[in-house]
């Protein structure tokens, strides 16, 4: 569904050079849910952009179902990492998951089921008529991926979309995205620098270097698929795929 | 309790001014001049004076809005022009518009095109400034949002550019509302045979010292109407602004 071959990117501007990622391949199987750890800051937003067709690669190319990827693809949802600054302000939290429905000429009762499913599916029903600001930052960012999820998209991209919230709410935002992902069968691809939540999240997780960024491991996560927050990570092999791979970011930050 | 609070202060003054009033000729008490603005003004003046000076401050407000907020938009979407226009845009800015009233005479004649011209010239500057401002500083996030989401055209620039920069606009909104009433009044005293302007000066000369202060009043009221009448709208089109309280960070 997403392939990813010898992508790069280079910073360019006057005086100054950075060479975020170096070389990235991988591919995202239809209906997989994969996970992208790595330093913070070795591009791993960059590395979205990329693929979402917000940022022009230096090198190398994406492919969306085997089609290269020039712009936003029609068939891509992304949560952002500054999820608070994603939702239009001036928009009640409707109105911010039905705008790209809009777009989409969506007959009006279509949009308002898709609405009223997507925000009962993150618990936000009664906040529809307030205002992004009116909610706290767990609440902003379950309105992020309410609209990423009503608007049905192919593939999911997600940046670090829970680096801002409590340990309590992150576990429930976790359990959200896998039962969206379980019933939507959307192809996702989850980016963070949390290793737990990778290894959890995962059905395979890619280890990233620091920059110039590679791919360090594609580790394929051998988890029971049915995943809950006390079971699964109480489980030795949890243990043991989340040791391998703090390992493996440790060396990643060594070898800079 | 809130009506005492608005109130005292004007009847303050007023009283104050009873006090000084009669210490000169060219101070009227306040019973004299509110005679004379109801003489003055609630006859045909309102219709031949009155009226069209408001019309025209409207019409030049109006044209300067829409002039200042397109090519406002246009300049804050392009790096390029904004790069090559900003240095002459901050020089015509910082010209005096009053300066330009014999320049237009000279282009536009002296009736009411050159009128709703100076008045146009006067506002233009803050509208465009403010609304460059506006469309520079628009979210990235918010901008990457509505291409992820296919949120273009003619939608981006409603839902997005105009409603992202509008406290930015209603703020050069605001900022040349008070200017088109100094100018209003400035390009009737140029010649000119009727207006609130012109009346005032002919007042003046004919030591009608009375109605001259009416109309001096009515300028001050009008001001008055039109920003609560501006606060009002305001109010409402940026109510998630101040919701957000974003206006205290
Ligand atoms: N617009 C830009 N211009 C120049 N350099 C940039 C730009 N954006 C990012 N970089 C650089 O590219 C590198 C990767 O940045 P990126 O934001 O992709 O990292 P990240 O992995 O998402 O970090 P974090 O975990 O903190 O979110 C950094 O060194 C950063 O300084
Ligand atoms: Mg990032």
């Amino acid at each position: 569904m997403l392939e990813i071959s010898s992508l790069g990117k280079v910073y360019e501007s006057r005086g100054r050079r950075v060479e975020a990622i170096g070389s990235i391949t991988f591919g995202v199987g239809s209906g997989e849910l994969v996970c992208v750890v790595g330093p913070s800051g070795c591009g791993k937003t960059t590395l979205l952009r990329c693929i979402a067709g917000l940022l022009p690669a230096s090198a190398g190319e994406v492919r969306v179902a085997g089609v290269p990827v020039t712009g936003p693809p029609p068939n891509m949802a992304v949560v952002f990492q500054e999820y608070g600054r994603s939702l239009f302000p001036w928009m009640t939290v409707r109105e911010n998951v039905e705008l790209p429905l809009k777009e989409k000429r969506l007959p009006a009762g279509r949009r308002r089921e898709l609405v009223g499913e997507s925000l009962t599916a993150v618990g936000l029903i009664e906040a529809a008529e307030a205002h992004p600001w009116q909610l706290s930052g767990g609440m902003q960012q379950r309105v992020a991926i309410a609209r990423a999820v009503a608007y049905e998209p192919q593939v999911l991209l997600m940046d670090e979309p829970f680096a801002a919230v409590d340990a309590q709410t992150r576990a429930d935002l976790e359990d959200l995205i896998l039962r969206l992902w379980r019933d939507l069968g959307v192809t996702t691809l989850f980016v963070t620098h949390d290793i737990d939540e990778a290894v959890y999240l995962g059905q395979r997780v890619i280890v990233l270097s620091s920059s110039p960024t590679t791919v360090m491991e594609d580790l394929k996560i051998d988890l029971p698929a049915e995943r809950d927050q006390v079971a699964t990570r109480s489980l030795p092999r949890f243990g043991e795929l989340r040791g391998h791979v703090y390992r493996q970011i440790q060396r990643a930050r060594g070898t800079r | 309790m809130r009506v005492v609070r608005l109130l005292a202060l004007p009847v303050l003054l007023v009283l104050a001014w009873w006090a000084v009033s009669g210490s000169s000729f060219y101070l009227p008490s306040p019973d004299r001049v509110g005679r004379a603005f109801a003489e003055t003004w609630f006859s045909e003046r309102l219709v031949l004076d009155v009226l069209p000076s408001v019309g025209r401050l409207l019409a030049g407000y109006v044209l300067a809005g829409l002039l200042g907020v397109g090519l406002g938009v246009l300049i804050g979407l392009s790096r390029r022009l904004r790069a090559t226009l900003e240095p002459v845009l901050e020089f015509f800015r910082a010209i005096p518009p009053p300066v330009l009233v014999p320049l237009i005479m000279l282009l536009a004649g002296i009736d009411t095109p050159m009128k709703v011209l100076v008045i146009v010239s006067g506002c233009v500057w803050p509208i465009l400034l403010n609304t460059v401002e506006g469309v520079r500083a628009l979210d990235e996030v918010l901008s990457d949002t509505c291409r992820m989401y296919g949120v273009r055209g003619a939608s981006r620039m409603r839902r997005f550019v105009l409603r992202g920069a509008s406290p930015q606009i209603m703020a050069g909104l605001r900022q040349a509302l008070s200017i088109g009433i100094i100018l209003m009044v400035i390009s009737e005293m140029f010649a000119s045979s009727s207006g609130l302007g012109f009346t005032i000066v002919l007042f003046q000369r004919q030591f009608q010292i009375a109605e001259m202060w009416s109309g001096i009043l009515l300028l001050g009221l009008l001001g008055l109407a039109l920003s609560v009448l501006f606060r009002g709208v305001e109010r409402r089109v940026l109510s998630w602004y101040y919701g957000s309280g974003a206006e205290r960070a």
